[in-house]
């Protein structure tokens, strides 16, 4: 990609001397990621290491040393790792068998649309359809089983929870890698004498492994920076790292060491973006593409095994929908587990109640998703077809919020705006900056990618016919890049409806919103509004998704592998 | 390719014969529902014989060949290896060496490991392995390369190993699925002629996919021609070429004038044509026709030769409209009538060459001609 991107800025061939509107834009983006990016971390960094004027790492060295959150540390590495193995599996099967299954169409169709669900979702979904079924007046425990004083919260719910919410993201990941993989190469190594197990052996899994990795690293990523799941499930019992700074900063008011907390979860975020940045990316086995490939997808299975891998997707499908129904019923009854009469109250409180945590959501990501579609187109073309200086720096630093679990981000706005020379908290643009310096990266990405597949013969050849350089690239090079301006479009939106850990510590009197406004419900044991609240914003994204794929096959574009980066909320 | 001497690592026993009887195979199509890929196809290939599946894509020559190599099975008919009926058998089961155009290496593996995968499979003991692969590496032109990945190599290299891993493990029979088409073309040559050498060599029974007539003619002793899944014609080079049976023969393999004739008389095998208004007698008809059918005459661009305009073998008369000089033969092209026609002259010397705008008159090699029937059967 590196010597496209060099391709192309030869190609360009402007200089930032040369080309005034260039210019004028790496300076505006180097301000924003400066502002928005740099500085905020730079005040978390400086919060947490000065004292009183002095340079001290007393303070870090004190929080990072007590028991008990050292075992949050251990704690919230465990569950990492137990999510990403866990989920990995799962989504391999799905991906196996959606890639090599030979099944419907409409039967795979009905996998996406299902496995989407808790990607689109508000984090506390899965969580709260938990206690509906497993908690003191539980479906299952209590309904079903009988089980008194059964207890619902600690590792295993967490781990259920998280692992359902975030498999989606190895599936997604895993799948396209199964497809490319061509199925002249396994036909060979079975015309060769080898078994299908031993094909998949010998073959289909060491072709993997790379996404696999990959698949792994980001669910890793994902559970580490959850904030939302254990703060529902995990209990006292089972403290984790987020919800640990989380508590220090708003139960204890202590934001310096909250702040280094948060910096606690740094370490194994940064191990991960680097592993993943520098080591599997450079491990993906390209296959020569020619006749033969993207024929029909290599029989891998024989029907037992493929009987056996659809009962288990089946099974997890099952479990995805029983959750969504249970939801939605919830929220239209008085209260689940006790009074099962129908009542629309729930939707009338989050109409009324709610309305301003709805008026506000949907404003703000009314503001943010445009910008953030842009910003990431702005970024990803520039470093990628552009040269001029710090061009690989922007696209690092670009990638520095998106990478961090948000309860950093989050408490590291706190610290930098909270005062002069920027006051921004209380205020809706410090949650919008938040949403488009976040999640505007999966439309660098996007872009990025679509580019490096793009040559720039096709730019080169709009230059030779005679059109500017304004021209080309509002004639050539904008409708090519579209497919990665929506995809960033959407994620942008789905993230502005449904996230929270970065954004508590940055809503206000002034602008709060719906997924707060879920906690609250939730913290107060009024579930049905939350249920409620959680239908509406699946709602939502849904139908606006729904929207934006259609125009553009969301999931289809070239930065659909991106679309982990649905998830950090 | 390498020394003689390594040919023992890898010769097949005994050669077997194939036999493909009626095979069918439907393939669901988004837009015309079920399609045939390949229609009632009945092939035999005799032990050690090189044959050539020809035809444009989507003939269901590739078809066919998966499955004779396992990898599709018939809808109907059957596929036999020698006495047996492998129909149903499994692809990792048939003992076969296939060769793909994007030769499939497995890209985790190193080209050793790539051609001792089928040992492996075969639980060949570490030191048999090691010969086995070095020998074969050898015979391919690749000695020393064992550690390389395929990512390293040029297309022709990789080429070559995945023909290595076709034939170390003694294949009851080879395929090749179009090998060559991503090779440069000076390459494809060189190529061609080291399979065809290797085949002889290791005796192994062969069938070869490819679109390109030149490479078929080039490589095989026989050639079955096939068209929207059926076979459409069985020969060799020679046969086909000389004798088509059909316009689309007669179009596929090599240059040709196809040119509106009528059938005035027939004796025994000779007939007489009536073509752009002329009487030809051809000595051979090839194709079953009768008196007064619509018929194609076949005439091959070096079948016409030019003469003067006046001289008495001139059955023809035309002019020249465009000259390719290609170095040691030089193309025409001339209208005779409204009639486009292909020539070809050996160049014999400067003087010798007929400028456009040029009255021309064209022999016919009665003998370099055939006839086929005006409708494809």
């Amino acid at each position: 990609m590196a010597s496209k991107a060099s391709a192309g800025a030869r190609a360009a061939g402007a200089g930032l001397a040369r080309d005034p509107a260039l210019a004028v834009t790496v300076v505006l983006l180097w301000a924003g990621l400066a502002l928005f990016v740099v500085y905020p971390l730079a005040m978390l960094f400086a919060r947490i290491v000065v004292d009183q004027g002095h340079v001290s790492l007393a303070g870090l060295g004190g929080i990072l040393t007590d028991r008990h959150q050292v075992r949050a540390f251990g704690n919230s590495l465990l569950l990492g790792a137990l999510v990403g193995l866990i989920g990995t599996v799962v989504g391999f099967a799905f991906a196996f068998v959606a890639a090599r299954g030979r099944l419907p169409l409409w039967l795979v169709a009905t996998i996406d649309a299902s496995v989407l669900l808790p990607l689109i979702s508000p984090p506390f979904t899965t969580a709260i359809a938990m206690i509906f079924s497993f908690g003191p007046r539980g479906l299952v425990t209590y309904g079903l089983l009988g089980v008194k004083g059964f207890s619902v919260y600690g590792l295993w719910s967490t781990l259920l929870s998280e692992a359902l919410t975030y498999f989606p993201i190895a599936y997604l990941t895993l799948r396209p890698i199964l497809a490319a993989i061509d199925s002249n190469v396994e036909g060979m190594a079975r015309s060769l004498g080898a078994s299908r197990w031993r094909v998949f052996r010998t073959v289909t899994l060491p072709l993997a492994i790379p996404g696999i990795a990959n698949a792994f690293l980001l669910l890793f990523a994902a559970s580490l920076a959850d904030f939302a799941t254990p703060l529902i499930l995990a209990g006292n019992a089972f403290p984790v790292l987020p919800t640990q700074a989380y508590l220090q900063i708003t139960g204890m008011f202590d934001l310096r060491g909250g702040a280094a907390l948060s910096f606690a979860l740094l370490v194994p975020a940064l191990i991960v973006f680097v592993l993943q940045r520098y080591w599997v990316s450079r491990r993906q086995y390209v296959t020569v593409t020619g006749k033969g490939a993207g024929q029909t997808p290599f029989d891998s299975m024989t029907p037992g095994v493929r009987a056996a891998l659809l009962a288990v997707c089946g099974g997890v499908t099952l479990l995805i929908v029983y959750f969504y129904a249970l939801l939605l019923y919830a929220s239209l009854v008085v209260a689940l587990g006790a009074n099962h009469a129908f009542t629309l109250a729930h939707y009338r409180t989050i109409f009324t109640d709610g309305a301003k945590a709805i008026r506000d959501t949907l404003t703000i990501a009314a503001l943010a998703t445009p910008l953030g579609g842009l910003y990431g187109i702005a970024v990803g073309y520039l470093v990628a077809r552009k040269r001029f200086p710090g061009r690989r720096t922007m696209e690092l630093v670009s990638m520095i919020d998106y990478a961090l679990p948000g309860t950093i981000v989050g408490i590291a706005y706190l610290i930098a705006f909270n005062d002069p020379p920027l006051v921004l908290t209380g205020t809706a643009l410090i949650i919008v900056a938040c949403y488009v310096f976040r999640y505007g990266p999966t439309g660098i990405r996007a872009t990025i990618a679509l580019l490096a597949q793009i040559d720039p013969s096709l730019e080169e050849a709009s230059r030779g016919l005679g059109a500017g350089s304004a021209t080309t690239f509002r004639r050539v090079t904008l409708p090519l890049i579209a497919p990665a301006f929506f995809a960033g479009l959407g994620v942008v939106f789905i993230r502005s409806m449904t996230a929270i850990s970065a954004t508590i510590f940055l809503i206000s009197i002034g602008w709060t919103l719906i997924t707060v406004k879920i906690l609250e419900n939730i913290t107060e044991l009024s579930l049905g509004p939350a249920a409620a609240f959680s239908v509406f914003v699946v709602a939502i994204v849904f139908v606006v998704t729904g929207a934006i794929a259609r125009a553009v096959r969301l999931f289809r574009a070239p930065g659909a592998t991106q679309v982990a980066s649905l998830l950090g909320g | 390719m390498a020394a003689a001497a390594a040919t023992d690592a890898t010769s097949a026993k005994h050669a077997v014969g194939v036999r493909v009887e009626g095979v069918s195979k439907r393939f669901a199509h988004r837009v015309k529902g079920e399609i045939y890929a390949a229609r009632d196809v009945t092939l035999d290939v005799a032990p050690g014989e090189f044959l050539t599946l020809l035809g444009p894509s989507g003939c269901g020559k590739t078809t066919t060949l998966r499955m004779i190599a396992g990898f599709e099975t018939p809808d109907e008919g059957h596929v036999r290896f020698g006495s047996d009926d492998v129909t149903h058998l499994p692809a990792d089961q048939r003992n076969i060496g296939f060769v793909f155009q994007n030769y499939a290496l497995f890209p985790h593996l190193s080209v050793g490991e790539n051609v001792a995968y089928g040992l492996r499979v075969r639980g060949l003991d570490g030191r048999e392995v090691a010969t086995r692969v070095t020998d074969v590496l050898t015979l391919v032109g690749l000695a020393g390369y064992e550690q390389q990945f395929s990512s390293q190599l040029s297309g022709g290299e990789q080429q070559r190993v995945a023909l290595a891993r076709a034939i170390v493990i003694r294949p009851r029979l080879l395929l090749f699925d179009e090998p060559l088409s991503n090779l440069d073309a000076r390459l494809r040559v060189q190529m061609r002629d080291e399979i065809r050498d290797l085949q002889q060599r290791l005796a192994i029974t062969t069938i070869y996919v490819t679109h390109d007539q030149e490479e078929a003619m080039a490589v095989s002793d026989r050639i079955v021609v096939m068209n929207q899944g059926r076979v459409v014609q069985v020969g060799s080079a020679e046969d086909l070429y000389h004798h088509p049976q059909s316009r689309f023969v007669a179009g596929f393999i090599g240059r040709v004038n196809l040119l509106p004739a009528r059938v005035t008389a027939i004796d025994g095998d000779a007939v007489e044509l009536d073509a752009l208004g002329c009487r030809l007698a051809l000595r051979h008809a090839g194709a079953a026709l009768r008196v007064g059918d619509a018929a194609a005459l076949v005439l091959r661009p070096e079948a016409l030769e030019i003469v003067r305009a006046d001289d008495a073998r001139a059955v023809l008369r035309g002019v020249v409209v465009a000259r390719t000089f290609l170095g040691e033969k030089v193309e025409y092209r001339a209208l005779c009538g409204d009639v486009p026609l292909q020539a070809i002259r050996y160049n014999s010397g400067p003087a010798d060459l007929v400028p456009p705008g040029m009255e021309i008159g064209l022999a016919v090699n009665v003998d370099a001609a055939a006839v086929v029937p005006e409708r494809e059967s």
